[in-house]
């Protein structure tokens, strides 16, 4: 018989009604390298299937299975069974409303990310070619571009959870700053005024807790900060 | 559900910040003098009338004067983060802010009247 896994799952459902609930599953563990993205697709298919979740790609790629799993935030498909203490709780990333069991709502945060204009801004005429960057230009850009928006760090700031409705957070932020080292955008000006009131940028108390829940080892911490210093350098 | 709120109306985070750094650099630098003299007068090495002429030497005023400055200046800010972070009823925040800004400045009148000793 093959050895079991406990888990305590997050189970709610606005639309039956009800109190929001922990729920405990058993699993097998299928195989050594198995990941807890694994043993909810087990829930889900062999067990359970009105358990919901989000999904896709399975490599840490997608961003969708950002949860909250043993109170700290991470990717549901690359987080190893193996050295999680059991039983397992899985429950939806922290201060964001629940749609369905560990679906939240997303609007909010991707809301904000289109806020900080995500995209190259130019006034020089469009060269004939591309936009063409030295390696050294490129290379700053390594430890923001790999972001791929699993809010797994801006659900676990504290600031974002007082004052999320100004306060942008740490993965729109990192791609704020982005934009703002990419040599080849011109609107680094407009982007900074974006962000010079109290709120946007300012709620940052670097708590860290960003750098710490970042399943891709980024680090939006160093990027606010970087942000700052560019305020600072623009007035003296 | 959360609504996003529009940028740009709130007051300058870069000036906050700037004088919440500045005032920590002058706190950092000048608080340790006080202390320097506490021990001195706990330890004996200083009586009454000693210290009462460091204290009212010019330099000893100025100094004394930027310290009280930058120790309000830095409450100041800090407290009112602290505020803004957790006072989240515009009914209570405003006036809880403008409270705290008018006891800092009456504290800081009147220890710099001491200083200078009007009173
Ligand atoms: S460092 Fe800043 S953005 Fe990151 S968790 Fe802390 S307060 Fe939030
Ligand atoms: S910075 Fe890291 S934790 Fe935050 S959204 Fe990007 S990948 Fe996810
Ligand atoms: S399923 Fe795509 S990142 Fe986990």
């Amino acid at each position: 018989m093959a050895e079991m896994i406990r888990l305590s799952v997050f189970r709610y459902d606005p639309e039956k009604g009800g109190e929001p609930h922990m729920q405990s599953f058993e699993v097998p563990l299928l195989n050594a390298g198995m990941k807890l993205l694994d043993a909810l697709n087990y829930i889900k298919w062999e067990l359970d299937g009105t358990l919901t979740y989000r999904r896709s790609c399975g490599e840490g790629i997608c961003g969708s299975d950002g949860l909250n799993i043993n109170g700290v935030n991470g990717l549901a498909c690359i987080t190893p069974i193996e050295g999680l203490k059991q039983p397992i709780h899985v429950r939806p990333l922290p201060s964001m409303h629940v749609i369905r069991d560990l679906v939240v709502d997303m609007d909010h945060f991707f809301d904000q990310y289109r806020q900080i204009q995500p995209w190259l801004q130019t006034i020089t005429p469009v060269p004939e070619h591309e936009r063409l960057q030295s390696p050294e230009d490129r290379a700053r850009l390594d430890g923001s571009y790999e972001c791929i928006l699993c809010a797994c760090c801006t659900t676990s700031c504290p600031s974002w959870w007082w004052n999320g409705d100004r306060f942008l957070g740490p993965a729109a932020l990192l791609h704020a700053n982005r934009w703002i080292i990419d040599s080849r955008d011109e609107a680094t000006g407009d982007r900074l005024d974006q962000v010079e009131d109290a709120f946007r940028l300012y709620r940052c108390h670097q708590i860290m807790n960003c750098m710490e829940a970042c399943p891709k080892e980024l680090n939006p911490t160093a990027a606010i900060d970087h942000i700052k210093r560019k305020l600072l350098a623009r007035k003296s | 559900m959360r609504t996003v709120k529009e940028p740009g109306a709130a007051h300058s985070g870069l000036s906050d910040w700037y004088w919440q750094r500045l005032s920590a650099v002058v706190l950092l630098l000048l608080l340790p003098l006080p202390f320097y003299l506490l021990t001195a007068v706990y330890s004996g090495n200083l009586d009454q009338q000693a210290l009462l002429d460091i204290i009212d030497h010019i330099y000893s005023r100025v100094l004394h004067t930027l310290l009280i400055l930058a120790l309000i200046v830095h409450a100041y800010m800090g407290l009112k983060v602290i505020l803004e972070d957790y006072v989240h009823r515009i009914f209570w925040r405003v006036p809880l802010i403008g409270a705290m800004l008018v006891i800092m400045t009456g504290f800081g009148v009147w220890w710099l009247a001491l200083i200078w000793a009007w009173a």
